[in-house]
C-alpha cells in the first residue's frame, strides 16, 4: 500500500472514531459482553467486601434510624439522576457526570458503594449504560475505587489545610481520573496486547479514552464545587442530616 | 464465510453510527423546541427506555421468564464465543423485542447505540498495537515505532464487536419490554436482602420524582437565560441540581410519615401480579438455547 | 346521640426545631360526621392531622379511639381507622405501579393476598381508574395522582378519612369529580375531615366546622355559626361564603325576611326566592 494511502486511511479511521464517539462523553461504563467470564466472575469477587462492608454500615444506620431510609434512597436516586443528565460542555456535546466522587463527599464512601451499586443496576435497565456480567467490574471502578479516593484526596486536603473548595475540586477531579484508569486497567486485563501485554494494552485504552475523560474529569471537578457552594448557601440542616456539615 | 461476516458487520456498524448521529442530531434540536419529545411523554426522553419497556406488548409476559431468558441468554454469549451464536442472538432478540414486542425498528436501534462510542473506541483500541517492526497488513510510522493491524486482530475486533452487540441484545430484552419495578420484584424473588430490595424500589420512585423537579426548575432558570453560555451554565447547573436535593432531602420525613401513615412498620411489601408461566413460551426458549448450544458445538 | 370515635384531649406537638405547632387542641369526633378544618397556612392543621393518625406523638396530651386510649403498642389500631390522604400527592405515593400502591396499605394490614387484590380492585372502581393497575405513577397526570393517593386511602377501609388541603392542585374538572367522590364518601356513613381554604366549600359540605389558629382550636360549631362569627373571620383572615354574603344583601334590600333559612346552593337560594315570590304575590 502507498504511503499516502495510508495516511489517507488513518486519518478516515480516527475522524469516524471521534465522529462517532465524540457527542457522548459519559462515564466509562464497560458495555454488557465485553469482559470474558472470568474477569466478570474476578472482578465481582474483588468488589463483594466491599459492597458487604458498605451493605453492613447501611444495615447499622437503619436499625438505629429506621427513618433514614428514605434520606439513603433519595441520595441514590440523587447521584442517578445527577448522572444521567446533560452537564454544560464548551463543544456542545453531550457528557454526563459520574457523580461519585460528589456522592462520597456527601454521603460518605461506605453507603456509597451500595447507592452506587444500585445506581449502576439502573443505569444499565434504565439508561443501557453497562451491563450485567460487567456490575463487578463497573461497581469496582466507579463505585469502590473512585469514590475511596474522592474521600481520601477530601480528607488528605483537609488535614493539610488546603482551601477547601480546592480540596473538593481535586476529590471530585482525581476520583474522576482514577476510575478512568482503573477501567483502563480492567479493559487491559481482559485484553492484554500482543506484543507489549497487559501494560501496554493499558497505554492503548488510557489513551484512547483521554480526549473524552481528561476534559470530563475538569468539568466534573468544577460541578462538584458548585453544587456544595449552593448546598452550604441553601440548607444546613439538610445537610447535618446526611452527615457532611459534621465532617465538612 | 468469515469474511462475509465482517463485512455485514462492518455495514451494521455504519447503521449503527448512522442512528446514533441521528439521535443526537433530533436531541439537540429537542433543545430548541423544548416540547418535542422523542418518545411522547414527560421527563424530556431522558428516561425512554422506561417508557419503552412500558409499551412493550410483550410486558405481560412472566418477568421471571424474561429476566433468565435474558440472563441466559448474555452468559451464553460471553461463554460460548462464538461468532455464529453472536449472530443468531442479536437476530433472534430484535425479532422478540421488534417483531412480538411490537418496538419500532428505530426505537430499538436508538438504545442499541448507546454504548456505540464505547464499543467503537475500546474495539479500536484492541484492533491496533505498537511494534517497532513494520508488520501487518496497515502500519503507521509514528517516529518511536509502529501502529500496525493485521487482518487476524481486525476479525477478532469485529468478532468481539458482534459479541458486545450480542450481550447488549441479551440485555435490551429485559429492559425494554420488563419494567423495572418487575425487574426489582424478579430479584426479590431470588432472595435478595429485603432492605436492598425497599432500597431499589424507593430509589426507582425517587428518580422520577427528582427528575419532575429538576425539568421544573430547569425550565424557570433556562428563561431566565440561565443557559446563556458555558460559565452561567455550570452555576446554574450547580444551583439546580443543590436545590433539587436539598428540597428532596427536606421532604424525606414526609414522605416516611406518608408510609407510616399507612401502616408501614420497617418492612416494605408491595402486592404484584402474578403472571403465569405458559408452556407456550418455555418450550420454544428451550429450543432457542439448545439451538445456540447446538450452534456452538457444530462451529467449534 | 352519635357514636363518638375520636377524643383529642388537651394535645399539645412540638418539632424536633423546638416549634410548638400543636397548643393544646381538644376536641370530640363523632360516627359520620363530615367536618372542614379551616385555619391559615401554618396554623397547624397537617399536624394535627397527623397526630390524629397516629404517626406523630404527642408531647403532651392523649388521643382516645373509641373505647381506647392511644399508646405505643396499639398505635397500629388508630392507623388502621384513620386513614389520611396527603396534601402532595407525590410525596404520598410509593410504588411504581398503580397497583402495588393501592395495596401498600392493605398489605401493610397483612390482609390475605385475595383480599388485597379484591379491595384493589374495588378502591380503583370507586376512584374511576380501573385499568390503571399497571400503570406507574410517572406517567399519571396530577389529577389522576390525586385519585390514586384517595384510592389508597379508600383500599384500607377507614372509619375516619382526613384529607389534607384535597383540592389546592387539582383543576376545576378534577375539583368537581373530588366533590362527587366526598358525597359518595358522605352516603356511606364515613366520618370524614377536610382542610381546606375554600370557605364556600366548608360552607355547603361540612356539618361542623373546626377553625385553626397558632396551634390551637378557636371556633368550632357548624358553618353557619362559625361563619357568622365576624371576629374569627377576621382572626383567620377569611372571608365569608359568597352564599351567605349574597343571602345578606338579599335581606338587607328587603327582598328577602330575615328567616335565617340561609341557602347552601344556588339551587336552595332559587327555592328561597320562588318561596319568597309566591309569599308576595299570594
Ligand atoms: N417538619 C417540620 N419541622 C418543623 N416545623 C414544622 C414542620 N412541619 C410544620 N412545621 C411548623 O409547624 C407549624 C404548623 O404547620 P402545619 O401543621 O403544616 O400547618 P398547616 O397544615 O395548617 O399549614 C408551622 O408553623 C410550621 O412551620
Ligand atoms: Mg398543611
Amino acid at each position: 500500500m502507498k504511503k499516502s494511502h495510508k495516511i489517507i486511511l488513518s486519518i478516515i479511521t480516527l475522524g469516524v472514531l471521534f465522529w462517532g464517539s465524540t457527542p457522548l462523553a459519559q462515564a466509562m461504563h464497560i458495555m454488557e459482553g465485553y469482559l470474558p467470564p472470568k474477569y466478570c466472575i474476578i472482578w465481582g469477587v474483588i468488589s463483594l467486601p466491599f459492597l458487604a462492608a458498605g451493605w453492613f454500615s447501611i444495615k447499622k444506620t437503619l436499625a438505629e434510624h429506621r427513618r433514614s431510609i428514605t434520606i439513603l434512597a433519595i441520595a441514590g436516586a440523587f447521584i442517578f439522576v445527577i448522572s444521567s443528565l446533560k452537564i454544560p460542555s464548551v463543544t456542545g456535546s453531550c457528557s454526563h457526570m459520574t457523580g461519585t466522587g460528589l456522592g462520597a463527599i456527601l454521603f460518605g464512601a461506605s453507603s456509597v458503594s451500595i447507592l452506587g451499586f444500585i445506581v449502576l443496576i439502573f443505569q444499565a435497565i434504565l439508561l443501557a449504560h453497562g451491563g450485567l456480567t460487567t456490575l463487578g467490574a463497573n461497581t469496582f471502578s466507579m463505585a469502590i475505587a473512585g469514590p475511596i479516593v474522592s474521600i481520601g484526596i477530601y480528607k488528605l486536603c483537609q488535614a493539610l489545610k488546603v482551601n477547601k473548595y480546592v480540596g473538593i475540586f481535586l476529590a471530585a477531579f482525581i476520583g474522576d481520573l482514577f476510575t478512568y484508569c482503573v477501567t483502563s486497567v480492567q479493559l487491559a486485563l481482559a485484553y492484554p496486547s500482543a506484543q507489549g501485554g497487559v501494560a501496554a494494552s493499558a497505554i492503548k485504552f488510557l489513551t484512547v479514552f483521554a480526549p473524552t475523560q481528561l476534559p470530563l474529569a475538569i468539568v466534573e471537578g468544577l460541578l462538584t464545587v458548585l453544587i456544595i457552594i449552593a448546598l452550604e448557601t441553601y440548607a444546613t440542616t439538610e445537610l447535618t442530616d446526611i452527615g457532611f456539615v459534621k465532617e465538612g | 464465510m468469515e469474511k462475509w461476516i465482517v463485512l455485514s458487520a462492518m455495514f451494521l456498524l455504519t447503521i449503527l453510527v448512522f442512528v446514533v448521529k441521528r439521535r443526537n442530531g433530533r436531541r439537540h434540536g429537542e433543545r430548541a423546541h423544548e416540547h418535542r419529545h422523542s418518545f411522547g411523554h414527560k421527563h424530556g426522553g431522558l428516561i425512554s427506555i422506561d417508557y419503552l419497556a412500558y409499551s412493550s406488548k410483550i410486558r405481560h409476559w412472566n418477568p421471571t421468564f424474561k429476566v433468565i431468558l435474558s440472563v441466559l441468554t448474555i452468559i451464553l454469549c460471553i461463554a460460548l464465543n462464538n461468532v455464529y451464536v453472536s449472530i443468531v442472538v442479536i437476530l433472534a432478540m430484535a425479532y422478540l423485542v421488534i417483531k412480538v414486542g411490537g418496538l419500532a425498528l428505530h426505537d430499538y436501534l436508538s438504545v442499541l447505540a448507546i454504548p456505540l462510542a464505547f464499543i467503537l473506541i475500546s474495539i479500536f483500541a484492541i484492533v491496533i498495537d505498537f511494534s517497532d517492526q513494520p508488520i501487518g497488513i496497515y502500519h503507521l510510522y509514528l517516529g518511536f515505532g509502529y501502529l500496525y493491524t493485521t487482518m487476524a486482530m481486525l476479525k477478532y475486533g469485529v468478532f468481539l464487536m458482534l459479541k458486545v452487540i450480542a450481550a447488549i441484545s441479551g440485555l435490551q430484552l429485559m429492559i425494554l419490554t420488563t419494567p423495572s419495578s418487575e425487574v426489582i420484584s424478579v430479584m426479590k424473588k431470588a432472595h435478595v436482602p429485603k432492605d436492598f430490595i425497599a432500597l431499589m424500589n424507593m430509589i426507582y420512585r425517587y428518580i422520577f420524582i427528582l427528575l419532575d423537579v429538576f425539568a421544573k426548575m430547569k425550565n424557570s432558570a433556562e428563561s431566565r437565560l440561565g443557559y446563556r453560555d458555558f460559565k452561567t451554565s455550570c452555576y446554574t447547573f450547580g444551583g439546580v441540581a443543590s436545590n433539587m436535593l436539598v428540597l428532596s432531602l427536606k421532604k424525606a420525613g414526609a414522605y416516611y410519615d406518608a408510609m407510616e401513615a399507612r401502616c408501614y412498620d420497617g418492612e416494605l411489601m408491595f402486592l404484584e401480579e402474578d403472571k403465569k408461566v405458559e408452556i407456550r413460551l418455555i418450550v420454544p426458549a428451550a429450543v432457542y438455547v439448545l439451538c445456540l448450544l447446538l450452534l456452538w458445538y457444530l462451529t467449534r | 346521640m352519635k357514636n363518638r370515635i375520636l377524643k383529642v384531649d388537651d394535645l399539645h406537638y412540638v418539632y424536633g426545631n423546638g416549634k410548638l405547632a400543636l397548643d393544646g387542641v381538644s376536641v370530640e369526633i363523632f360516627e359520620g360526621e363530615k367536618i372542614a378544618v379551616i385555619g391559615a397556612n401554618g396554623s397547624g392543621k397537617s399536624t394535627f392531622f397527623l397526630n390524629l393518625n397516629g404517626v406523630y406523638t404527642p408531647a403532651h396530651g392523649e388521643i382516645i379511639y373509641r373505647e381506647m386510649l392511644v399508646n405505643k403498642k396499639n398505635l397500629n389500631e388508630l392507623r388502621k381507622n384513620v386513614g389520611i390522604v396527603f396534601q402532595e400527592a407525590d410525596n404520598q405515593i410509593i410504588a411504581s405501579t398503580v397497583r402495588a400502591e393501592v395495596g401498600f396499605g392493605p398489605m401493610n394490614l397483612r390482609l390475605p393476598k385475595e383480599e388485597v387484590i379484591k379491595r384493589v380492585k374495588e378502591a380503583l372502581a370507586y376512584m374511576n381508574l380501573s385499568g390503571f393497575e399497571d400503570r406507574p405513577p410517572h406517567y399519571l397526570s396530577g389529577g389522576e395522582k390525586k385519585r390514586v393517593s384517595i384510592a389508597d386511602i379508600v383500599a384500607m377501609k377507614p372509619e375516619v378519612m382526613i384529607f389534607d388541603e384535597p383540592t389546592v392542585s387539582l383543576d376545576p374538572q378534577n375539583a368537581m369529580l373530588l366533590e362527587e367522590v366526598l358525597l359518595k364518601l358522605g352516603g356511606e356513613d364515613k366520618t370524614v375531615l377536610i382542610s381546606t381554604h375554600d370557605v364556600d366549600f366548608a360552607y355547603r359540605w361540612a356539618e361542623r366546622v373546626l377553625v385553626f389558629c397558632n396551634g390551637k382550636i378557636i371556633a368550632d360549631g357548624t358553618p353557619l355559626d362559625v361563619f357568622q362569627n365576624m371576629e374569627i373571620l377576621k382572626l383567620t383572615n377569611l372571608k365569608q361564603p359568597t352564599m351567605m354574603e349574597v343571602y345578606n344583601v338579599l335581606v338587607e334590600k328587603k327582598i328577602l325576611p330575615d328567616t335565617q333559612a340561609y341557602p347552601k346552593k344556588v339551587q336552595e337560594l332559587k327555592a328561597v326566592l320562588d318561596d319568597c315570590a309566591v309569599l308576595l304575590s299570594g
